[in-house]
């Protein structure tokens, strides 16, 4: 992990402009859908400077959509490991963050939480994550998420514990 | 197409782009955001916990007792926890920007105390729950807080009395 400095450098120095790589592993298409109605004249994301590019080895930020599937973590591990740091990740999507429906089959990892750990085996450390559900994610959600990774917005959920009132 | 005609296209539409950070996100009436359950109308029945297909939602017992537990992250919007709920306590919320840092703060937990046997002391089920079938239906608050085993074995004995059966003490 980058120290906290170096990252606040990092993302201050792309702050204006973020070259995004699109990493579908194994999603059913609909958050790709989604990525893409965020970049057309509607939505726009590159009012905020974000340019779609074709290769992880230009990407300051990597869109992650998908439940990782086994024929995809090879690929999908090599793509981060090709990516420059620091490593940027907005992960989109119930099947990217906690796995969707397919959280517990044979054929998925099962969400980012199980990839970060196979990740760690790999050596591939990734410096920033933000994780944006919903299923599939609206363009301006995206977007949030995109601006809570630069640190242009602040984040709005939060852990909440409530006590059933007894008596 | 020539550039003339690019022009006048481009000049009767206008502008299209959303100003969305700025400006209202376009939500339909139909849209389906993350669901807020009310921890004073939940009963902790698990009847949306079944429903769930991605399983978002979950009860389980721990110590502090029984947990319902809402992740949005694996939740998939489809609502059907709030149409199943008896108790009406979810809610479908208009809300979608869930972006977050961290996975802790994708989790939302209502916590109900666990109503234990009066006899054997096993868990049952959640407090709330029992009360709200006290006043739902005719059965006396004497039974409801008895576990299965236990309510089984005294609806036994007392039938078994009315019967005719030898001793059964004063209970």
């Amino acid at each position: 992990m980058l120290p906290v400095a170096g990252l606040a450098k990092a993302l201050r120095a792309i702050r204006r402009s973020i070259w995004v790589y699109h990493l579908n592993s194994g999603s059913c298409n609909a958050c790709d859908i989604e990525v893409l109605d965020a970049l057309t004249p509607y939505f726009d994301v590159e009012r905020f400077g974000v340019k779609l590019v074709g290769s992880p080895r230009h990407a300051d930020v990597i869109i992650f959509t998908g439940p990782v599937t086994r024929e995809s973590l090879p690929k999908v591990v090599r793509a981060l490991k090709a990516m420059p740091r620091p490593r940027l990740l907005l992960v989109l999507g119930s099947c990217g963050v906690g796995g969707g429906i397919w959280w517990d089959t044979y054929a998925t990892t099962g969400g980012f939480s199980k990839l970060e750990e196979i990740l760690k085996e790999h050596g591939v450390e990734v410096d920033r994550v933000v994780y944006v559900p919903g299923c599939p994610v609206r363009p301006e959600a995206i977007i949030y998420g995109m601006l809570v990774l630069l640190g242009l917005a602040e984040q709005k959920v939060r852990e909440v514990e409530l006590p059933a009132p007894g008596g | 197409m020539s550039l003339v005609k690019i022009l006048e296209i481009a000049l009767k539409t206008g502008r299209v782009t959303r100003r969305y950070p700025a400006e209202e996100p376009l939500l339909t009436p139909e849209f389906r955001g993350s669901i807020e359950v009310d921890p004073a109308k939940c009963w902790g029945c698990g009847a949306c916990v079944k429903v769930c297909p991605p399983n978002a939602l979950t009860l389980t017992p721990s110590g502090k007792g029984l947990v319902l537990e809402y992740f949005v992250g694996r939740c998939v919007f489809c609502g059907m926890c709030a149409e199943v709920c008896p108790a009406k306590a979810i809610t479908v919320t208009k809300k979608f920007e869930l972006a977050s840092t961290n996975l802790r703060d994708l989790r939302s937990r209502v916590v109900h105390e666990v109503l234990r046997c009066s006899v054997c002391g096993a868990p049952i089920a959640a407090e709330a729950e029992v009360r709200a079938v006290v006043k739902a239906s005719p059965i006396s608050e004497e039974y409801a807080i008895l576990c299965p085993k236990c309510r089984k074995e005294r609806f036994s004995r007392s039938v078994g009395l009315r019967m005719g059966a030898p001793g059964g003490g004063s209970s």
